[in-house]
């Protein structure tokens, strides 16, 4: 039995402590996954405690035979998520993208200048500007394998696709945001 | 090699668990065609730069947040252990858990069926429930007499007993006094 499961079991017996170590322990990768997903980080915040509000009511859906923890609940976020994007669909048609263009283009002419590789904070900020224009699938592919290193079977798992397809998006997904990066005079 | 078999094997070969003949295979393709090794190029450099990127750190305040759902918020009541866990503790969980999968309880649910078909082909009457049957009132009342019954029972059973072992002793004592006993007086008093 692995340490999740262990700590699930721990939590289904009624224990206080190990559902805080549960939430201490899998905030990081929920609140990461809702923030690359929608790139705000209110909404992150809202959507991660929604996630965990969930997790409290359904943790004993959980089997520990029928996948890993961590798939579990990167599916529970997601599930959320894309209800969320369908929810905003139309509140972001109307605004953002063309108002956040004028600030990243701003910031990425500013680092260019400094040269070099761009790394750390910098990077994650260009990465968040990059990722919010990708489709969602591409995006959530991308996301689950290259930041929270998710397996390829785990992502098929996750998205309830063939993992042929997981890859196909993946290399996509990975192109596309290089492309985007460029544009943006970052090399890649 | 062709592109399609590239695209599915290039995601490998980016994150670098290709090796052997087929990395190869897909070095060469790579070196032939301009498309796909524009593809992987891409690909690669998004890789890299994602590994550049700094990692996400979670607010500490939306941690206490959540804690404080859980522990005086409404969430409170929804992680309690349930009722089946809180009667039969630990010991016999993994057993209830076991029961309760699905496969588990199909599996039950047949069985009863086929027994409840077995007995009606072997002609076992079973009353039918009625909705009737199912009134609070007519189940406690129900439930009360059979305890009664069980009880004025035991009652019975041990008030014989008691008289069994009087009479048992009081027939010792007799066959104890009389030092000479006389079968026909014996059987008189047995049969008293």
């Amino acid at each position: 039995m692995d340490a999740d499961t262990q700590l699930v079991e721990r939590c289904l017996g009624g224990e206080q402590a190990a559902w805080e170590d549960l939430v201490k322990v899998h905030s990081r990768r929920v609140y990461s996954i809702c923030y690359r997903f929608t790139g705000s980080d209110q909404e992150a915040q809202d959507l991660t405690q929604e996630v965990f509000l969930r997790v409290f009511r359904s943790l004993k859906s959980f089997r520990a035979g029928e996948g890993s923890f961590t798939v579990w609940l990167s599916r529970l976020s997601r599930n959320l998520l894309i209800d969320h994007y369908r929810r905003t669909r139309l509140d972001r048609a109307t605004d953002s993208i063309e108002e956040q263009l004028p600030l990243l283009e701003e910031k990425t002419a500013m680092i260019s200048r400094t040269e070099g590789l761009v790394a750390g904070r910098e990077a994650s900020e260009l990465l968040q500007g990059a990722l919010q224009k990708l489709s969602p699938e591409l995006r959530e592919t991308v996301i689950l394998r290259d930041l929270e290193e998710l397996e390829y079977r785990e992502i098929a798992q996750v998205l309830n696709v063939p993992e042929g397809t997981v890859k196909s998006r993946l290399n996509r997904g990975r192109a596309e945001l290089a492309r985007l990066l460029r544009r943006q005079k970052v090399s890649v | 090699m062709t592109c399609q078999e590239l695209e599915i094997l290039l995601a490998d070969y980016v994150d670098g668990t290709i090796r052997g003949e087929e990395k190869s295979a897909i070095e060469s393709h790579l070196a032939g065609c301009v498309l796909c090794a524009a593809l992987a190029r891409d690909a690669a450099g998004a890789v890299a730069f994602m590994d550049r990127a700094a990692d996400v750190e979670v607010p500490q305040e939306l941690v206490t947040r959540i804690l404080f759902e859980l522990t005086d918020g409404p969430s409170r009541a929804a992680i309690r252990p349930s009722a089946a866990r809180r009667i039969f503790g630990p010991l016999f969980q993994p057993w209830i858990d076991r029961i309760l999968q699905p496969r588990f309880s199909m599996s039950l649910a047949m069985t009863i069926l086929s027994f409840a078909m077995l007995g009606r082909f072997a002609g076992i009457n079973v009353r039918q429930l009625k909705p009737s049957d199912l009134d609070p009132v007519k189940v406690y009342a129900a439930a009360e007499d059979r305890i009664q019954r069980a009880w004025a029972r035991s009652v019975k059973y041990y008030e014989n007993l008691r008289v069994v072992f009087e009479i048992q002793t009081q027939l010792n004592e007799w066959s104890q006094q009389d030092a000479s006993p006389n079968p026909a007086d014996q059987n008189k008093q047995q049969k008293k």
